[in-house]
């Protein structure tokens, strides 16, 4: 299969959204501000921490509340210097969003931490582990997900057996990504 | 309800490097508009990170509820079009418009051969 037809291509698996699961925006947006916008997205690798804060950010943004989103992953590598001057850009309208905030070095993290007091309309970040910022929500996943996910995925017409998604599911210990990736692999085999 | 067409001169989607494309865009909006963009370029797609590059844009400025403009792109050297199993790379022409997000996609191919390159067949 080409890969611009495989169904689990990246294009396609990043226009899912979060489905959010017993809450809604208009509540995760009031327990936001409640928080004084200062909050944490916790939650295991895969489980959709990105995903949920760029849905954030859209609905900040709608609220006429700016934001300036950062992503900290192991490519751009957020050492000292960018961490300055990350801190340099940063304007009181704006609610800083930073994903991967455990990717940090801790004094790094301790800066910022209190400069976004002083300098930003808040700071929200997503993290594998609690206690960097009081948790806004945590994410997680289940084998049923998955299936959702998958079904949305599919063609029409197209389906992958239940058992084979709860194993995968299991293999990748709830890593809906890796789970993903694996089934776009599974498809490059496909005329 | 908006709707926006992009029509490719004699319906051709497969060109050669360096080729003209040439074609009209239609637009039927709702409400003004400040401007329209309509962009030449190609993207990838498939299992690796994203990535893209804007060849040419024009703007439309305060284009009225109710219009059509002609355009024509030079096309480039390339890249060409290309399908792996791992990555695809397509050219495609968009038109948007702002404020609002209305969108039309044509995909169109870019190859000497006027067929997307397949990596890894012999042929």
């Amino acid at each position: 299969m080409k890969a611009k037809d495989n169904p689990f291509a990246v294009e396609r698996i990043e226009a899912i959204r979060y489905r959010l699961f017993n809450t809604t925006f208009d509540r995760l947006l009031a327990r936001l501000h409640e928080l004084n916008y200062r909050a944490a997205i916790t939650g295991p690798e895969g489980s959709g921490k990105t995903t949920l804060l760029e849905d954030l950010q859209e609905a900040l943004e709608h609220k006429g509340i700016r934001t300036h989103l950062v992503f900290v992953n192991d490519a751009s590598h957020f050492d000292s210097p960018a961490c300055r001057r990350l801190l340099a850009e940063l304007t009181r309208d704006r609610i800083l969003l930073l994903d991967g905030a455990d990717l940090i070095r801790r004094s790094d993290w301790s800066l910022l931490k209190r400069h976004t007091i002083t300098h930003t309309y808040g700071l929200v970040i997503t993290s594998h582990r609690r206690g960097l910022l009081p948790t806004l929500i945590e994410c997680s996943t289940s084998p049923a997900l998955l299936k959702d996910i998958v079904a949305e995925l599919l063609p029409q017409g197209r389906t992958i057996p239940t058992e084979f998604l709860d194993r995968l599911y299991e293999r990748h210990h709830g890593n809906l990504r890796t789970c993903l990736r694996e089934l776009y692999d599974l498809y490059t085999q496909e005329p | 309800m908006d709707q926006l067409s992009i029509v490719l001169n004699e319906d051709k989607a497969a060109f050669a490097p360096r080729e003209t494309i040439r074609g009209t865009v239609r637009w039927s909006l709702d409400v003004g508009v400040r401007h329209l963009e309509l962009s030449l370029f190609w993207y990838t797609a498939g299992k690796g990170t994203r990535d893209m590059g804007v060849v040419e844009t024009v703007r439309f400025d305060e284009p009225g509820a109710i219009g059509w403009k002609d355009f024509s792109f030079a096309l480039p050297d390339g890249p060409y079009s290309f399908s792996g199993k791992l990555i695809s790379l397509l050219w495609a022409i968009e038109l948007t418009c702002s404020p609002g997000s209305e969108t039309v996609r044509r995909e169109i191919t870019l190859s000497p051969t006027g067929r997307e390159i397949l990596l890894g067949t012999h042929r």
